[in-house]
């Protein structure tokens, strides 16, 4: 007998990435792998925390199932996006996936030190990245329990 | 170099079929067995026997632990500064919703859930380690505190 | 003067005897109280008295031969003319005795009413004429009065609602209004004059006689103001009964009596009816069951049946005329108190019909729990009430009972749940090692024991996995109870299509086509509804011959506010022997090559239908697929 699933909801994914192309990419690489998800953006920090926060044009904006966070962004950074969540004693169950092109050391244990929840460095190889993203899928959309998210805050 | 990893699991079934599925999956990992909370962090602290362990690049943690619990080692682990950067996965046989909460409130890296099943068991090891052994980018382990 | 003298010296002369009598008889007219004229043949006026003088303001003088025509103008000396037919004596003969009512003139010429008394006078010169002349102003003023009053009596006589009848001292009927002749069936004329027992035969001409104790009027007296039945009887001769009602009326004729007289016939049979009905209100009261006790608008016990004094250890003259309070301390009297705001009447229809339980006290002092029903009754004392008094002490304790054996149960079925949960949760641990393991010995050493061996994991393993998969649905089926939801508005749609998403990779293996009518809002548990249509839509999808599997989902409205759904499909049906028995817990119809499945998937349907207040049936045959059906509550609100 099967399990019953979750009620069907889509699992709503906040892409916090300033790079069109990598944003597109990754839109594609999501709808290959087949899932329910609502992939929603933001190009800077200040915009990710707005749509976190419920703030001005995203006072309906969902709560994410998981966040997947460049380091590199205009305005805000991400690792001040980061830290900023994980302060948030309302955010900070939010899974954050680093997802940026740098694999610089002190990138990574900076990261960990944040508490970020994994870290992951862009392959430069399209295909490599489609596995990556796929991954990603596979691991935290479908193996992984997330917290159900309540809508407070 | 072979990654090393902390299995924090009291029940000797689960650790044997936890070894037996990395054993199928992935050569190179160390796998390092407490099989309670105290001695969790006896490991993780290098302290008395445990002096020259080694720094886990990971550590899959069960919640129902005797002694100190999997929640405690959660709790200590990541007020530990020195710690705190070891990535957390849960891997337990509970699937309650307060156990998921509290597990990601005290910032665990992530909640994994014990299929019944031992293919499914089996393939959820792969998974573990297709993603944060092969492609997460893990904080170096550096050897001191 | 010189008339006088003349006068004088006739009688005189004529008669030596009349001088004495002349002078007693002018004696006899001045002491007259009434005004005297003694008038000669010729009109004219031979002797007056003082009484005269005064009441004609004349002095005597002035008045003696005087025409008596200046102070009576018209109707005396006409009076006394001779004429062809008769002489003056026997005119004057005609008038003896009679009080003849004429005008009589002052000499101020002012009028006044007089009353003459005639008598004659023998004299010398011939019959003379003594007038007594009365003046009978106030009289006369009296009797229009009387005339006036007469007449506004009459109109209000005939006015009156009721017969009137105005009776003499004799009994006769002297005045009657419209309503007597109709009331009595007769015409006025057939009954002025009639004696009035012709009307009322007895009762009411005796009660007016006055004997040697007491004079009609203080008879009279003595009926005024109370109402008298009586028996009237009709000019047809049939009789119907009577209420009178008598007052005095002085008039000219003495005393009478003016009667009211109503028809009480309608009023008798009421009464009559009344008394009926009491008499066999009191046979229902005394066969009662229940204590019965009728209440007057002070709250004292006016009625009471046998019961109630058994109920309240009391003996009938006990009980009449104390307080209810007595028996029932708190709750009764209050509710029939009129206040301000509503009158004992609509005090009283605001209990009607509702069973209020208080608590009664018996004589002996001890409480005891009673049921009150309350209804209204009507009587000449105004509205009583009616109290059905049941001693509810056995169902109280019986719902005492209910309700403890409720909570047992519910507390029961509690730690059963737990228990449910908990047993096939730990059991979950042990039992995946079994199965884990065998699995791992079947892996790695297949083919490298005996065939006997490997037969014998297979089994292991086998047992193993069924072991699993059974307490998995024991689980889920605990579930079923132990995380339930309360239920809420949930739309069917919604959760048919979660159960597709759900099923989707049964149904694209099978090519199943699955179809569906508009389905409504529902009162459920949304996690179990979906369950629900899961089971269902997949048993539909599983137990097929090959081909098509073919479902069909529908709702229709089932009286009211329920809904009856129907999962229909084309599979195997199933004989109708095994109806129950599908739904039992683990039950399975098909071997476990044939088909997997633990058998538990319809037990949770159940289990889901019931706990949603309803029931689950099936209807199929074999070879023809079959329809399950459940019915549940609609939404507050239409979908």
């Amino acid at each position: 007998m099967e399990a019953i699933g979750r009620k069907g909801m889509p699992t709503e994914v906040l892409l916090v990435e300033d790079s069109p192309g990598d944003v597109r990419l990754t839109q594609e690489a999501f709808r290959d792998a087949n899932n329910a998800i609502h992939l929603h953006l933001a190009c800077d920090g200040v915009e990710a925390m707005a749509f976190l926060r419920h703030e001005g044009a995203n006072a309906n904006a969902p709560r994410p199932d998981i966040i997947l966070l460049d380091l590199n962004l205009p305005k805000m950074d991400g690792r001040e996006v980061l830290a900023h969540i994980k302060e948030d004693d309302n955010l900070k169950t939010i899974p954050i996936v680093i997802l940026t092109t740098s694999d610089a050391e002190a990138d990574i244990v900076k990261s960990y030190q944040l508490q970020a929840n994994c870290y992951l460095s862009k392959p430069v190889q399209l295909d490599a990245f489609e596995t990556l993203v796929k991954s990603i899928n596979d691991f935290w959309l479908k193996e992984v329990k997330l917290p159900q998210q309540r809508q407070n805050g | 170099m072979p990654i090393e990893v902390l299995l924090v699991e009291d029940s000797p079934g689960d650790v044997r079929l936890t070894r037996e599925a990395f054993a199928e999956v992935n050569s190179s990992i160390h796998l390092h067995v407490a099989s309670d909370g105290l001695e969790a962090m006896a490991f993780l602290r290098r302290e008395g026997v445990h002096a020259r362990a080694p720094r886990p690049g990971i550590i899959l943690l069960d919640l129902n632990l005797p002694k100190m619990d999997g929640r405690e080692v959660l709790a200590h682990i990541k007020d530990d500064a020195g710690l705190k950067t070891i990535p957390i996965v849960i891997l337990t046989t509970s699937n309650a919703e307060t156990d998921i909460a509290k597990s990601y409130q005290l910032q665990a890296n992530c909640y994994l859930s014990k299929p019944v099943q031992l293919d499914a068991f089996e393939s959820l090891v792969k998974s573990i380690n297709d993603f944060w052994l092969t492609k997460v980018k893990l904080p170096q382990q550096r050897q001191g505190t | 003067m010189k008339t006088k003298t003349v006068l004088r010296h006739k009688l005189q002369r004529d008669n030596p005897e009349s001088k004495d009598s002349g002078a007693k008889y002018r004696g006899l007219l001045e002491a007259a109280p009434d005004a005297m004229v003694v008038v000669n043949e010729g009109g004219e006026i031979v002797l007056l008295n003082v009484q005269a003088e005064k009441q004609f303001g004349y002095s005597r003088d002035e008045l003696v031969g005087q025409k008596v025509k200046n102070i009576i103008p018209e109707g005396f000396a006409e009076r006394l003319i001779a004429d062809g037919t008769r002489t003056a004596a026997e005119a004057l003969a005609q008038q003896i005795g009679t009080g003849i009512e004429l005008i009589a003139r002052r000499k101020d010429g002012t009028e006044f009413p007089i009353e003459i008394m005639l008598s004659p006078l023998e004299s010398a010169e011939g019959i003379l004429v003594t007038a007594a002349i009365r003046d009978i102003s106030v009289r006369k003023a009296a009797e229009k009065h009387l005339a006036q009053m007469e007449g506004r009596y009459r109109g209000l006589l005939e006015a009156a609602p009721d017969a009137m009848v105005v009776v003499n001292p004799g009994g006769e009927i002297v005045l009657l209004n419209v309503q007597a002749e109709k009331q009595f069936g007769y015409s006025r004329d057939e009954l002025v004059g009639q004696k009035v027992k012709n009307l009322i035969p007895e009762g009411f001409a005796e009660r007016l006689i006055s004997d040697g104790t007491r004079t009609a009027a203080e008879a009279l007296a003595q009926q005024i103001g109370t109402g008298i039945e009586l028996i009237g009887r009709r000019k047809d001769g049939t009789q119907f009964p009577i209420e009178l009602m008598l007052s005095p009326l002085e008039s000219a004729e003495g005393i009478l009596v003016t009667a009211a007289i109503r028809d009480i016939s309608v009023r008798k049979d009421a009464e009559k009816h009344l008394a009926r009905m009491e008499g066999r209100y009191r046979g229902l009261l005394e066969a009662a069951p229940d204590a019965m006790v009728v209440v007057n608008p002070g709250g004292e016990i006016v009625l009471l049946n046998v019961q109630a004094e058994k109920q309240f250890g009391y003996s009938r003259d006990e009980l009449v005329g104390q307080k209810v309070k007595n028996i029932i301390p708190e709750g009764f009297a209050e509710r029939l108190v009129a206040d301000a705001l509503r009158s004992a009447e609509d005090a009283l229809a605001q209990q009607i019909g509702t069973g209020i339980e208080l608590t009664a006290r018996r004589k002996n002092g001890s409480n005891f729990p009673i049921e009150l029903m309350l209804s209204p009754l009507e009587s000449a004392e105004g509205i009583l009430v009616t109290a059905a008094i049941r001693d509810i002490t056995t169902r109280k304790k019986a719902e005492a009972n209910l309700l403890n054996k409720v909570e047992e149960l519910n507390r029961s079925n509690e730690e059963l749940g737990q228990f449910a949960y908990i047993a096939s949760h730990d059991l979950q641990e042990p039992l995946r090692m079994v199965a884990s393991y065998t699995q791992l010995l079947s892996r790695r050493y297949k083919g490298m024991l005996d065939a006997d061996a490997d037969e014998f994991i297979a089994f292991a393993v086998d047992g193993a996995s069924r072991m699993q998969r059974l307490i998995q649905d024991l689980l889920a089926y605990s579930r079923v109870g132990t995380k339930g939801k309360d239920l809420l508005d949930t739309s069917g749609e919604e959760a048919l299509q979660q159960a597709l998403i759900n099923l989707r990779g049964a149904i694209e293996e099978k090519g199943a086509l699955v179809t569906h009518d508009p389905l409504p809002t529902v009162l459920a548990d949304e996690v179990q509804l979906v369950q629900l249509f899961q089971n269902l839509v997949g048993n539909a999808i599983k137990y097929q011959r090959p081909g098509i599997p073919k479902v069909h989902i529908s709702a229709a409205r089932n009286g009211g506010n329920k809904w009856t759904f129907s999962v229909k499909d084309n599979g195997l049906g199933i004989d109708p022997q095994y109806f129950e028995k599908i739904f039992g817990m683990f039950q399975r119809l098909h071997k476990r090559e044939e088909f997997a499945g633990t058998g538990i998937g319809l037990a949770i349907c159940k289990k889901i239908v019931e706990r949603h207040n309803s029931s689950i049936s099936v209807e199929s045959e074999p070879g023809q697929g079959s329809t399950f059906r459940f019915a549940l509550a609609g939404s507050g609100k239409e979908s």
